[in-house]
């Protein structure tokens, strides 16, 4: 019974590191072969610390822009991308 | 593998938010200070857009471990903060899924190693703990992945990389909708104005 258990994980497992392994913009670019479970694991913490740099950078940006803005011009532009998107 | 519509809108919907609460300070603050504001605004925004996740909780939590953050995020959250930051009733399972998350991740790169390269016990071992290396980075990475197992711990990076993909694509795009009206008034000085020479036609 363990067996079957830990197969089914086993299967769950291989889909969701295949499914993370499409995320990547590496694999992006060069549509690249099934990689090993090691490597998505790499290049995924390696992806999410990225994601964080940007975040980090896109909120020192926002953050000089809306210095001199008053916020009601900033919800005004935030509303009409709502519209937009 | 993409963030829906209705999680932007959310996202948008609880940056304004944000941004509207914390406004009364902005003008006073320095520039850092301004930039953890806005960094916490776009996280808890992109918390609560998402809604309740192993990894939104995680990280609502870890926001609300620092005092100045509480009450702003009590603030934005309301009630939601209450559900978010409760301790979930299966905390006590964490030990025994601890057990199935080793013997998973053994058999898994086992198997693996073993389609990939039939080499011998020894590289098998090497594999195995990579896996188990990497897979202590991620736990590390996503928010509230100390306490997952393997399978949700995979499911859980899938959906916080998607969100964090979103947030950055949105925060973008308010950053090149902030910087449109300056760019057209830069423009304005240097361009002669279209309608003066309508007018004067």
């Amino acid at each position: 019974m363990s067996s079957r258990r830990s197969r089914i994980s086993e299967e769950e497992i291989t889909e969701l590191i295949s499914k993370l392994q499409s995320l990547l913009p590496e694999t992006r670019r060069r549509g690249a072969s099934r990689a090993s479970a090691a490597k998505v694991l790499k290049e995924t913490c390696n992806y999410i610390k990225s994601l964080h740099r940007e975040v980090d950078d896109l909120s020192g940006r926002l953050s000089e822009l809306m210095a001199t803005m008053d916020v009601d011009s900033a919800q005004a532009e935030i509303v009409r991308s709502l519209f937009r998107s | 593998m993409q963030a829906t519509k209705s999680f932007e809108q959310a996202f948008l919907r609880h940056l304004l938010r944000g941004f509207r609460l914390s406004a009364v300070s902005y003008k006073s603050m320095s520039l850092q200070e301004r930039k953890s504001a806005i960094k916490l605004s776009a996280d808890v925004a992109m918390a609560s857009a998402r809604g309740s996740r192993k990894w939104t909780r995680g990280l609502i939590t870890k926001l609300s471990r620092e005092d100045e953050h509480r009450s702003f995020l009590r603030l934005i959250l309301g009630t939601e903060y209450g559900r978010l930051t409760k301790p979930r009733h299966g905390s006590w399972k964490i030990p025994r899924s601890k057990k199935i998350v080793r013997r998973s991740l053994r058999v898994c790169s086992r198997r693996k190693n073993n389609l990939r390269a039939p080499h011998g016990v020894k590289s098998g071992v090497l594999a195995r703990t990579l896996v188990e290396k990497r897979t202590h980075a991620l736990k590390r990475l996503v928010p509230g992945g100390e306490s997952l197992d393997g399978c949700s711990l995979l499911d859980e990076a899938l959906d916080y990389v998607i969100s964090l993909r979103a947030q950055v694509d949105l925060m973008q795009k308010l950053l090149t909708t902030f910087e449109a009206p300056k760019l057209r008034a830069l423009s304005k000085c240097t361009l002669p104005e279209r309608k003066a020479s309508f007018v004067g036609k």
